[in-house]
């Protein structure tokens, strides 16, 4: 069945959130995918617009947008598609029963597993950010053998940021793993695995209980559990009677795999199509218009064709993007991206350089129907749209914007296709 | 005060050599350096063990010394030399002539020189270029510049030798022409501090002619700039030279998990350590003749160092200046007890040392003979210290933290691992360093930033290039409370920071992915760098 | 086409992001097994410089599903078989066990020669297991070993009478049919018969070496692949498709060749290849599928082996499958089963396999389907095996459509 109404290269967060809506709206879609996409490497949240081009935080993502300059995603896409698709996502994790906490319109500040803290905006509710800031007492807790948290400069740095009257504890809970030499490091997800069990279930009460006083909020490493549900949580809240939060954390990601999982299943029940390891290498356009697009492996070519194309390969991380010596371009549709010829023009001298970097803003431009446009101003293909990482004119990890706009794009291009405004 | 009989100036390969060799001969010395030992040029070159081969038909006197002491320090730091042997290729672009004039030459030092079929090279090292023409196994190696430092000094302190790091000095105090003690400062403190001393070596390289103005004196110093590549593999499992007039680029060094490709030599300043796009890609061509598939190997870094030539003459330059060294007493500009060392090589760091000393001891009064070529630096590990070594360490660990620490520290470290199993978790998962190595090098009183421990431990220095042990390193000193580890931001940044500049200049492709994701972690999750806001 | 030798065994892709350890089914069930990184891309850079016992490597199971996630293409399950043959050069080997599960053509040939062969062979294997033989060969207590058929399908296919049709394929059965289910490989020729595809075999067609690529027998292998290839290359010149209708022989056949040897012919050929159902539907995308199915309203559950996963070809069965009329059929999409070939017969991992095949099994077993369905032999005795509930080729279930 290699003809679909929408075909969708890329099962990364953008490429499978397009791929629930324009289902949602009975569309034929088949997504292609290589590698799982980075959603497991990211922390699971969504960031939507945390700062500004100054570094100035936003408390508004959706006002922020306003005046947001015009090469960002955001101002192709708007504030109103914004809040409709941040608004489409959170009923998604609803409907498969892993609601999101939230609103488009409010930044919150979630912990990290420094100790700091960053801005964002929906969360799962094994993050809900906002019970740590009503509690009176935090307890940071850590595992002894797990690696990757360190309960004890999470608490050093959150106990300099919180109020003074909030009382800062840390307690570490003992895993009692077998330990030696020809066995792996612990890891979050082996601690998740672990709180699924009975036996972790118990324990994890067990230690921590003691040290939860009225009103305390347990701040903790990603380990609430694999599966995109809240059975760990809730029933760890209910025996300990506290609100737990987990931090933003590095990879592996025990909360992105939780999302990659929720929407993979949305998906699959939407009659999503997905093929794996399907590498495209490139596309077959007649008269502006992509006819299919053409995958290669260790056997043969192969073509799939579709009426519709998104393009959702991410950035130059993903694969989507090829970055060379002085040179930049997109393969499939082989769209070139400006860049200097000198490579150090592509950035500035510290890597945390207090704005936007520059060659994170690199990426495919496009119009305001996010048609992709090439350097010449020509457009390539009018029934393709470019989402998430793609695309140029943002640096997500700066503004903290990340998830946001590819939901966002990904939201604009399916329901574009779908007949949509 | 500090008192002592001499002051070194300068913790590079130089400023180590005469601190244990004057140790050894018994003489009270303290070395001090402005930064991290070696922390510049004798980290940043290749890791080349010369045979001497390079030098073999220009200067028969550097290679005889080459292979000399290429022996000795086979034998006396055999933890910090990887004795890979070294092969040298001739390609179609190289002379002939050069070639047989070079078999004589090798021949009249004392090189071995073997001649090999071209079949037989492909062999050894699978990789090289099918163009080559004609192949021969020397006795090169590579050899690791932190190391061979730190165990040098671990020699020296034996002897009551003492070195001291992030000290600059910021005076040199002379009565009545006679050199009595320098003023140092403490680059974390600020605190300023006398040393008391009869003398005073100048071994601060690149940096000799301002340490000579503090003594109102002047030393001509051309520092050359070299950059070097680090690729992420083993490309090739010996030292591979191109069989030609030496030139840039033309050295491929098997370097524990990497290669480093070196180098180039550009005027600089003392302290420019920095690299353009354009010197690597002219590198990355010439170094295609060797490994014709160069640019399919990933780049992991690029790094500079400033060769410190010595002319007597201000305009010579670049490789035409002398790579001899040269040790000048000042007192024939009117200043007793002071002495400049400049240029030499890493290779012959221990001759020099001996040279340097010689004269030192007599002007002293000291009769004392060196002996630092009879004693290893650090004491072998016994087996049964290997044996438990391998009982603790996960698998490719034990070899490569025994030679890295040395017989004592390692002892220390498999007991942190004994006492406690958990301590055996990799934190550095690409170069196998386990948190009981980086909390035992952390607790030492010269360490001071996450950077301090890479260069003890080689910490980011594969793969990932710190994306992954950052997070952990930082965390892992501060659980250890170490009193230079309050700032965990500050701390994260330092390290990202140094591994950021050797990427920039290669943003391409797998380096680019990396940063990127690097950024995702620090900056998009960990959010470094942004303002918070909090209620 | 064919993927450059010298990146075969380069670890520079990775960039160390961790994505293979959240997905690898190994890890997520033993901490014996370091993950596909460290194992893989990672130590191949220290391996080059030292040398160590290291026991973690023989618990990949090759089953791929971290290439399946890499979003930098990194071969990781290939480095850690280059890995496991070179090791075992030097080390000596944990189970009795590998040489003989690696090398189960031998085996098959061995009993299927002999008269009677397969009954004492498979009686010999309960006897065997009673009396703890096979724990002492290093094989799995209560592991559930393949039983072999009284007649291979080599000789079984000899007697089919099939109708000539310019549409020619060659079949490489592999071992499992050959020696194990022959009667997948007839319902192959049934089912091609019926759209109007002529079978062909080839007796000289040797085990494709996958079994012995996951034993750290890659020497072995190459054998094999350098008679193969020949072979198939052959059949590709005179106009055959070559089909499979095991998914490992597939991969095996026209990816890790490629990945590990380097023969003339491979990427020629590779370019003809196909899975059997990949095949079919192939015919109907081009309009030429039979659909003349009577009604078969029982209910199934589908899993997708993990080596027909990494074939970029989708979900084939799923496409034909439910035409179907009546048919229920859903995918269970949980996974890999465990069993990895032959991963899961060892003393030593039969525990990590079923444990790595429990959610496949609860899925099963909740399903209340009355037959799995598998395109690999071993996937179908993991599933029986784990949730008691019977499983058969896709294949059959069509040739059952058509009557047959």
């Amino acid at each position: 069945m290699k003809k679909s109404d929408i075909l969708i290269i890329g099962n990364g967060i953008s490429g499978l959130f397009a791929a629930c809506i324009a289902a949602d709206m009975g569309k034929k879609v088949q997504i292609l995918s290589y590698g799982a996409g980075t959603l497991t490497i990211g922390g699971g949240i969504i960031d939507v617009l945390g700062y500004d081009d100054q570094g100035k935080f936003i408390a508004d993502p959706l006002k922020g947008m306003d005046g947001i300059s015009a090469n960002h995603p955001y101002a192709k896409t708007g504030a109103q598609t914004a809040k409709k698709a941040l608004e489409a996502f959170l009923k998604i994790t609803e409907e498969e029963g892993y609601p999101y906490l939230g609103s488009p319109d409010k930044n919150l500040w979630l912990p990290t597993a420094v100790g700091n803290f960053k801005p964002t905006c929906l969360v799962p509710r094994t993050m809900d950010t906002e019970a740590l800031f009503k509690a009176d007492n935090i307890l940071v807790v850590g595992f002894d053998t797990m690696k990757d948290f360190y309960a004890d400069m999470a608490t050093k740095n959150l106990r300099e940021r919180l109020s003074k009257n909030k009382n800062v504890e840390e307690f570490i809970v003992k895993l009692n793993f077998e330990y030696g030499r020809d066995l792996r490091d612990i890891s979050a997800m082996d601690v998740a695995r672990w709180l699924e069990t009975d036996e972790g279930h118990r324990s994890f009460v067990d230690q921590v209980k003691g040290h939860v006083k009225a009103n305390t909020a347990i701040v903790l490493p990603p380990v609430l559990g694999l599966e995109p549900n809240y059975k760990v949580l809730d029933s760890l809240k209910k025996e300990l009677s506290c609100a737990l939060i987990e931090v933003s954390s590095l990879p592996p990601a025990v909360t992105g795999t939780r999302l990659n999982k929720m929407l993979h299943s949305c998906a699959k029940k939407r009659g999503v199509q997905i093929i794996e390891k399907a590498r495209v290498v490139g596309s077959e356009i007649i008269d502006g218009k992509c006819q299919a697009v053409i995958t290669e492996g260790f056997d043969r070519q192969r073509k799939f064709y579709a009426e519709q194309f998104i393009l959702a390969t991410g950035g130059v991380y993903g694969g989507g993007i090829i970055a060379k010596i002085g040179a930049m371009s997109e393969p499939i549709f082989n769209i070139d991206i400006e860049v200097p010829k000198v490579q150090t023009d592509w950035s500035y001298k510290q890597l945390f350089a207090d704005k936007k970097q520059i060659f994170a803003q690199y990426g495919v431009s496009v119009d305001e129907n996010l048609t992709p446009v090439a350097a010449d101003g020509s457009k390539p293909a009018s029934n393709v749209k470019v989402v998430g990482r793609s695309l140029a004119g943002y640096d997500f990890c700066y503004e903290k914007s990340g998830n946001g706009v590819a939901l966002i794009t990904a939201y604009k291009a399916a329901a574009a296709f779908c007949g949509e405004a | 005060m500090l008192k002592t009989t001499v002051v070194v100036i300068g913790g590079g390969a130089t400023g180590v050599g005469i601190l244990r060799d004057l140790s050894m001969r018994g003489v009270d010395a303290i070395l001090v350096e402005r930064d991290d030992l070696g922390y510049w040029t004798s980290s940043r070159f290749h890791g080349l063990l010369h045979s001497g081969g390079r030098y073999a038909v220009k200067d028969k006197e550097a290679a005889k010394e080459c292979i000399q002491e290429n022996t000795i320090l086979r034998k006396i730091g055999r933890h910090c030399v990887e004795a890979t042997e070294s092969i040298f290729v001739r390609a179609p672009e190289d002379s002939e002539e050069f070639e047989q004039e070079w078999v004589k030459s090798c021949a009249e030092c004392g090189i071995s020189a073997v001649p090999i079929s071209m079949d037989e090279a492909f062999k050894l090292e699978p990789n090289l270029s099918r163009k080559l023409l004609s192949a021969y196994r020397c006795p090169g190696a590579a050899v690791d510049g932190f190391r061979l430092l730190w165990q040098t000094v671990a020699s020296a302190n034996k002897y009551g030798g003492k070195a001291m790091t992030y000290k600059e000095v910021i005076g040199i105090e002379t009565e009545n022409g006679t050199v009595v003690g320098v003023k140092i400062r403490d680059r974390w403190t600020g605190a300023e501090e006398k040393i008391s001393c009869d003398f005073v070596i100048s071994a601060s390289g690149s940096f000799a002619g301002e340490v000579a103005h503090l003594a109102g004196l002047s030393v001509n110093v051309k520092p050359s700039k070299g950059t070097l590549i680090a690729f992420n593999h083993r490309i090739c499992n010996r030292v591979v030279h191109r069989l030609h007039k030496s030139s840039d680029a033309d050295i491929f060094v098997p370097h524990g998990s990497i290669t480093i490709l070196g180098t180039s030599s550009i005027d600089s300043a003392p302290d420019d350590t920095s690299t353009e796009t354009a010197e690597v890609m002219a590198m990355m061509e010439i170094g295609k003749i060797t490994f014709e598939n160069i640019y399919d190997y990933r780049i992991l870094r690029v790094f500079a160092g400033t060769r410190p030539l010595y002319s007597a003459d201000p305009n010579a330059k670049g490789r035409s200046a002398s790579r001899g060294f040269v040790a000048l007493d000042h007192a024939h500009d009117g200043i007793n007890h002071f002495m400049s060392v400049c240029g030499g090589k890493f290779t012959t760091y221990r001759l020099m040392a001996e040279k340097v000393c010689d004269i030192v001891c007599e002007q002293l009064g000291v009769n004392a003979k060196c002996h630092t070529a009879e004693e290893n630096l650090v004491d072998d590990p016994s087996p049964d210290l290997i044996s438990r070594a391998k009982a603790v360490f996960p698998s490719y660990g034990a070899e490569l933290a025994s030679s890295r620490l040395g017989n004592e520290k390692l002892e220390r470290v498999i007991k942190r691992i004994e006492t406690q199993p958990e301590m055996k978790e990799l934190v550095c998962e690409c170069e196998n360093v386990t948190l009981a190595e980086i909390e035992e090098v952390a607790s030492e009183p010269t360490s001071h930033t996450v950077s301090d421990l890479r260069r003890r431990t080689r910490l980011g220095m594969g793969t990932c290039q710190g994306t992954f042990c950052a997070y952990r390193s930082v965390g892992a000193v501060n659980k250890e409370n170490m009193p230079w580890a309050k700032d965990s931001v500050y701390l994260f940044k330092e390290f990202l920071e140094t591994r950021w500049k050797g990427i920039r200049p290669v943003l391409w492709g797998n380096m680019l992915r990396d940063i990127e994701l690097t950024r995702a972690i620090y900056d998009a999750a960990l959010n470094l760098s942004g303002v918070e806001e909090i209620k | 086409m064919a993927i450059n030798k010298q990146h075969a065994i380069d670890p520079d892709k990775c960039t160390a992001c961790t994505i293979c350890i959240t997905a690898c089914p190994v890890t997520a069930a033993t901490r014996k097994f370091r993950g596909p990184k460290m194992t893989g891309p990672a130590l191949t850079r220290l391996r080059k410089l030292v040398s160590d016992d290291d026991p973690m490597l023989d618990y990949c199971s090759n089953c791929k599903t971290c290439d399946l996630v890499c979003p930098s293409g990194v071969p990781i399950s290939t480095l850690n078989m280059i890995a496991k043959n070179e090791y075992y050069k030097t080390h000596p080997r944990k189970s009795k066990a590998d040489d003989m599960l690696a090398h189960s053509e031998k085996m098959g040939k061995l009993i299927t020669a002999l008269p009677l062969g397969s009954t004492f062979a498979n009686l010999g294997m309960s006897v065997g297991k009673s009396f703890g033989v096979m724990g002492a060969m290093g094989i799995a207590q209560d592991a559930k070993m393949p039983s072999y058929a009284s007649e291979s399908f080599i000789s079984k296919f000899k007697k089919i009478k099939q109708t000539p049709y310019p549409r020619k394929v060659v079949f490489f059965s592999g071992c499992y049919i050959n020696y194990n289910q022959p009667e997948v490989g007839t319902d192959l020729v049934k089912v091609y018969q019926k759209n109007k595809i002529e079978v062909a075999i080839d007796e000289n067609f040797v085990c494709c070496g996958s079994p012995m690529v996951s034993g750290g027998y890659i020497d072995d292998a190459r054998v094999n692949a350098s008679k193969n290839t020949a072979l198939l290359k052959s059949w590709v010149d005179r106009g055959y498709d070559i089909v499979t209708a095991c998914t490992s022989c597939g991969l095996m056949l026209k990816q890790e060749y490629q990945e590990l040897f380097d023969f003339e012919g491979m990427a020629e050929y590779a370019a003809h290849m196909y899975d059997s159902i990949e095949y079919l539907a192939k015919l109907h995308d081009d309009g030429q599928f039979d659909t003349d199915f009577a009604n078969d309203n029982t209910k199934y559950i589908y899993h997708a082996p993990c080596h027909l996963k990494v074939q970029a070809i989708g979900r084939p069965s799923m496409e034909l499958l439910p035409m179907i009329p009546g048919i229920d059929i859903e995918e269970a999409d949980v996974g890999c089963c465990g069993i990895s070939g032959s991963y899961g017969f060892k003393a030593d991992k039969h525990e990590i396999a079923m444990k790595v095949g429990s959610k496949l099994f609860n899925r099963i077993k909740n399903s209340h389907a009355k037959l799995g369905v598998c395109e690999c032999g071993t996937c179908r005795l993991q599933m029986e095996n784990g949730s008691g509930v019977k499983a058969i080729h896709p294949l059959t279930v069509l040739r059952q459509a058509y009557g047959l």
